[in-house]
């Protein structure tokens, strides 16, 4: 229709390219941050899915048992029966290569005369020497693809390490599947025949699970009552829920922060569509007159929006990819570092995100448009400008607006203490706070810089009443760009804050929890969980090193709680004193004594005690290798370890419901006046070269926790830093946005003869008042920020008790960031308009 | 034709326009009457700041009156919602301002383009009209150029063109010749008359100009609040 209105916006946009280009650059930061989140985290999700489909197979059903897998005589006697099922036995686990980049491999240890039902590749799609894997002991069939990139050729050696000890394999031949998705599947297998597996795992005599194929539910049945005591028959797709379950709470986190930069980023784009009205309301009430109505101009605002979100959003996308390839690495590694073993090679791109995100970045900016769509909407037709009474009416809205910022901020505080555990109110109440504040600030700048007027008075003279004057007479402009820069710089005030205090929170469990002098562990592929196992006979020589007064050992093994696979940890008690653990819940003096006195007492996590609503006195059922016992819950301790919880008891009470005798660490306490180095150094020399072990002091232990944690808060802490970057842009838009808006005023100062030299001098004390009270703005808030992300969301998803620590420097760092953005904001616009011939600018309506 | 066997095309009932500043209340119109018929072309006068503009901006339905009755070919712009008085001044009333209110954002021919595409003609009809209107204003080669960069007189002569550009019936003209030399202003006043008459319109022409009384049909001046006839100065028809 109207293409010559078209044509007049495209034109005000492009009259202002950098702040077109700065609000493009904050949609596509918010939409890239987003973007790259969900890509990276959905890739290593799917990778590790389709390893765990490329080994599960077509089996419907599972027998499982266990924390130390099942007898192979439960295969052997199910084969025997008269109504076998179709089956198959399976020995799996990890090994990292020991040549090349040291890649994580994935053992499955299958019987090639069964397999056929259940995996294509094991048939023998295979070149080299299939026959060799069952004559020849210690061979193994590798992917073509991983032997090309080890350097291995068919018939080659693969050096492996599992647990701390050294292994060879003889490459008999190379799996070339046909098509890219198994190819993709396989790529980080080794394939082999189950005695082999179970040699290099270390579990002979043992299979993970057996795979079957069942018809029917009758059928299950009937097998689930004939199986021996300690098995259990699960569902095979039951396995990839429980990743997608494990990884949630960290998924959604990093998901709610992404969101908290899209948030900032609607700030912005808020605060740029503001400016174009405000700036515009001269042309829009002309526009008025001549006789275009409300509705057309609300369409052109809301379509000018629409062109800054979609060509926003594109870029955003494109960026979001680039980021998500950098961030795919640390999303893998904590990922690594928490739950399971995972090798991501290649990003997915998942159209559903992608689309995903577009509608997002267009919604958001539609949506922030809305009000300043509103405004223009509202433009009376006039004949001649009178800026000073649409600047008395916005003066005399601050009150009212501030009463409504006060009842959405009450609204937002009714949502967070609203006693539920679901996540969305706990968003919908972050996002009011935001939104409070921000209604609260035009009151709050009005009445702040008619107060800073009588210092800057005194200090600059005219040009300093000027500064602080502006700030108040044009309130319609500056409470928006301010609200935008307090909302930007809160949120990274807002999340620094929460790292910092996750991070004390963690350095005071450590000093609680690591008592023991010297810690010894083999190595393991998921760093917190630490599962590996000693070789036997080591634990005691480890525990009798003379100048050990006392020692304990560790047990981390898996067991199934409804069916569900969980950590539990058994510990040895009867050799030391110490029992370094915090509860929550549970009286320390009993605990103790109720828990290594009964058979059937464990003590669960916060963590576990919050996902499972588990508390002192209920019952846990677990899986033991004499049958489900139901566990009384005697206490909750604190532990930051684990978000998905974990469970202990004692090793007396381990050994009695479960056959396994491995130890994964033992914990010395150095006699008095032994040197602890001393005890270290004769640790390594006892323990020999049998298996690599971690041998660590306390200290060094410590270290390398504090180690794991930063990296698991690596991606929040590059994420913070994206949030920083929107923020700077923000600063830089909203200011630079307000001072290039004045340059009618600036042309009437240097007509009157400010020199240049003077001018610069007004517009940093302008912008640099600006970003003052921006960065003092967002310390309050980026508080309050802290304290809902600490205390209301971070325990709804992981369920930890965080304590909140206000650290200075994060707060010291807002205020600079919003004063060096604002000072580098009003760089621009001062040189422009001192360069600017003043006759010219004076013609520019 | 006799004005008064036509239903008037404005009718103006007791119309009162206070404006509030502060506590202070000013009563700007007070009481006015006023009948302006097609084929008229009528001045008005008045002193500065005695509510000439405020006058024409209430007959334009930009501003609405204290109390009182505005009415324009017929229709009540009281009774009118927001947008059916916007639609009717996009249609039927073509507006000189005081102050031109050019749009900076669109060339001088897409200014005179926009009250034409606003009420629907091609682009490439309403291209041509703009043209040549501005070459009966003098400023054919400009027609590229934005306002910002004309003088107040070529940037009046464009209002000029933008308003006469739809030959709306209704023109109301806010002191059209104020920047311009009397060579330029005789040719833009002949304009004016011309287009009025020709199109059978009705033009207000707010002027200080004592050579504009003796063109005009008709003489109005505002005189404290309320509108005065001068008779004297009424001219025959052609
Ligand atoms: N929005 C407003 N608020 C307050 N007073 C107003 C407003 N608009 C006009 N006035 C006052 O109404 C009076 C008439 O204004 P108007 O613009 O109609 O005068 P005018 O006759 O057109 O004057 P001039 O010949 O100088 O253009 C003036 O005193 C002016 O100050
Ligand atoms: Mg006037």
């Amino acid at each position: 229709m109207r293409r010559l209105l078209v044509r007049s916006s495209l034109r005000h946009l492009g009259g202002h390219p950098w702040l077109t280009a700065l609000s493009l650059l904050g949609i596509a930061l918010g939409v890239a941050v987003v973007v790259s989140i969900d890509l990276a985290s959905g890739s290593a999700l799917r990778a590790f899915e389709r390893s765990t489909d490329a080994v599960a197979g077509r089996a419907t059903h599972q027998v499982v048992g266990g924390s130390s897998g099942l007898d192979e005589r439960v295969y052997r006697d199910l084969r025997l029966r008269r109504d076998a099922p179709v089956s198959a036995p399976v020995v799996e686990g990890h090994v990292q290569a020991a040549v090349g980049d040291r890649r994580t491999l994935t053992v499955l240890g299958v019987d090639p005369f069964a397999e056929a039902p259940f995996r294509d590749y094991a048939k023998g799609e295979a070149v080299g020497d299939v026959g060799a894997l069952l004559t020849e002991p210690g061979t193994v069939l590798l992917s073509a693809r991983a032997a090309q990139s080890l350097g291995i050729t068919s018939g080659g050696e693969l050096p492996v390490r599992v647990e701390g000890v050294e292994k060879r394999l003889r490459v008999a031949g190379l799996l070339t599947p046909s098509d890219e998705d198994t190819a993709r599947a396989v790529e980080a297998l080794v394939l082999t025949d189950v005695s082999t597996a179970q040699e290099v795992l270390g579990q002979v005599g043992r299979l993970t699970r057996v795979d079957l194929r069942i018809r029917d539910e009758a059928e299950a049945q009937r097998l689930q009552a004939a199986l021996p005591t300690g098995t259990e028959l699960v569902r095979a797709s039951a396995r990839a829920g429980t990743v997608e379950q494990m990884t949630r709470a960290f998924r959604t986190n990093l998901t709610a922060l992404s969101l908290l930069a899209l948030v900032v980023g609607m700030f912005l784009i808020y605060n740029t569509m503001t400016f174009s009205v405000v700036q515009r309301r001269g042309l829009l009430g002309r526009l008025r007159a001549v006789g275009i109505t409300r509705g057309e101009l609300f369409a052109l605002v809301l379509g000018e929006a629409a062109v800054l979100g979609a060509v926003g959003t594109v870029a955003g996308l494109l960026l979001g990819v680039l980021l998500a390839r950098g961030l795919v690495g640390l999303v893998t590694q904590t990922f690594n570092d928490l739950y399971f073993v995972v090798s991501v090679r290649a990003l997915a791109l998942e159209p559903f995100t992608l689309a995903k995100g577009l509608v997002l970045g267009l919604g958001a900016t539609l949506v922030a448009a809305l009000v300043p769509a509103w405004e223009a909407a509202r433009s009376a037709p006039v004949t001649t400008m009178r800026r000073s009474t649409l600047e008395d009416v916005s003066r005399s809205r601050a009150p009212r607006l501030a009463v409504l910022g006060l009842v959405v901020l009450a609204a937002g505080t009714g949502m967070l203490t609203w006693p539920t555990q679901a996540l969305l109110p706990a968003y919908g109440g972050l996002f009011s706070v935001l939104l409070g504040s921000a209604l609260l600030v035009p009151w709050v700048t009005e009445r702040l810089s008619s107060v800073a007027a009588l210092p800057l008075g005194s200090t600059f003279g005219l040009l300093g009443r000027m500064a602080a004057r502006s700030v108040r007479t044009s309130l319609s402009r500056t409470a928006v760009a301010l609200a935008a820069l307090m909302v930007a710089v809160a949120t990274t005030v807002g999340v620094g804050l929460m790292v910092s205090s996750f991070r004390g929170t963690v350095v005071s469990w450590l000093d609680t929890s690591l008592q023991a002098d010297v810690f010894i562990s083999p190595p393991s592929l998921v760093a917190r969980r630490g599962g590996a196992t000693l070789v036997p006979g080591l634990e005691e020589r480890l525990r009798s090193t003379p100048g050990v007064a006392a020692s304990s050992t560790l047990r981390v093994a898996s067991a199934r709680v409804d069916g569900v696979p969980t950590d539990l940890l058994a510990i040895d008690f009867t050799r030391t004193q110490a029992r370094p653990y915090r509860f929550k819940e549970g009286n320390p003096e009993t605990v103790w004594r109720e828990l290594e006195s009964s058979p059937d007492a464990l003590l669960v996590s916060e963590p576990f005690s919050f996902h499972r609503r588990v508390r002192v006195g209920d019952t846990v059922r677990l899986t033991t290798d004499r049958g489900p016992h139901d566990f009384r819950v005697v206490g909750v301790y604190f532990d930051y370890g684990s978000d998905v919880g974990t469970m202990l008891m004692p090793r007396t009470t381990y050994e009695r419901w479960f056959d396994d005798r491995g130890v994964s660490g033992v914990a010395l306490y150095a006699a008095p006046g032994q040197d602890v180095d001393a005890l270290v150094a004769s640790v390594r020399e006892r323990a020999g070269d049998s298996q690599a072990l971690l041998v660590r002091a306390n200290r060094s232990l410590r270290q390398a926790s504090l180690e794991v944690f930063d990296r698991t808060f690596t991606i929040t802490q590059v994420l913070r830093l994206l949030a920083i970057g929107v923020a700077f842009v923000g600063v830089l838009s909203a200011l630079m946005s307000l001072q290039l808006e004045r340059a009618r005023e600036l042309a009437v100062l240097r007509a009157t003869g400010l020199t240049p030299g003077q001018l610069w001098g007004l517009v940093s004390l302008q912008t640099g008042l600006l970003g003052l009270l921006a960065g003092l703005f967002s310390v309050p808030l980026g508080m309050a920020l802290a304290y809902v992300l600490v205390h209301v969301i971070n325990q709804r998803s992981f369920g930890w008790t965080l304590r909140l620590a206000v650290s200075p420097e994060t707060l010291v760092q807002a205020v600079l960031l919003a004063l060096v953005a604002s000072a580098l904001a009003g760089l621009y616009p001062a040189w422009k308009m001192a360069r600017a011939n003043p006759a010219l600018a004076l013609r520019e309506e | 034709m006799p004005p008064s066997d036509t239903p008037p095309l404005v009718e103006l009932r007791d119309v009162t326009k206070a404006y509030a500043e502060g506590d202070t209340v000013r009563e700007v119109l007070s009481g006015v009457q006023l009948s302006l018929h097609r084929g008229e072309f009528v001045v008005l006068l008045g002193r500065s700041g005695s509510g000439k503009s405020t006058l024409l901006n209430l007959i334009s339905g930009i501003d609405v009156p204290t109390r009182g009755e505005v009415r324009v070919d017929g229709r009540n712009l009281g009774s009118l919602s927001e947008r059916e008085r916007t639609l009717l001044r996009r249609e039927r009333v073509g507006f000189i301002f005081q102050a031109f209110n050019l749009l900076p954002t669109l060339t001088v021919e897409e200014n005179v383009r926009l009250p034409l595409e606003l009420n629907g003609h091609g682009a490439a009809e309403s291209g041509a009209k703009a043209r040549a209107l501005l070459e009966r204003v003098g400023l054919r080669e400009r027609a590229r150029s934005f306002p910002d960069r004309l003088s107040g007189g070529e940037q009046q002569r464009v209002a000029v063109a933008r308003a006469l550009a739809h030959a709306p019936p209704l023109l109301l003209a806010d002191e059209p010749t104020g920047n311009l030399d009397e060579a330029t202003g005789r040719q833009v006043l002949d304009l004016l008359e011309g287009l009025t008459r020709q199109g059978n319109a009705c033009a207000l022409v707010v002027t200080h100009e004592p050579a504009l009384v003796s063109r005009a049909d008709r003489v109005l001046s505002m005189e404290g609040g309320r509108l005065v006839e001068r008779e004297h100065a009424r001219r025959e028809a052609r």
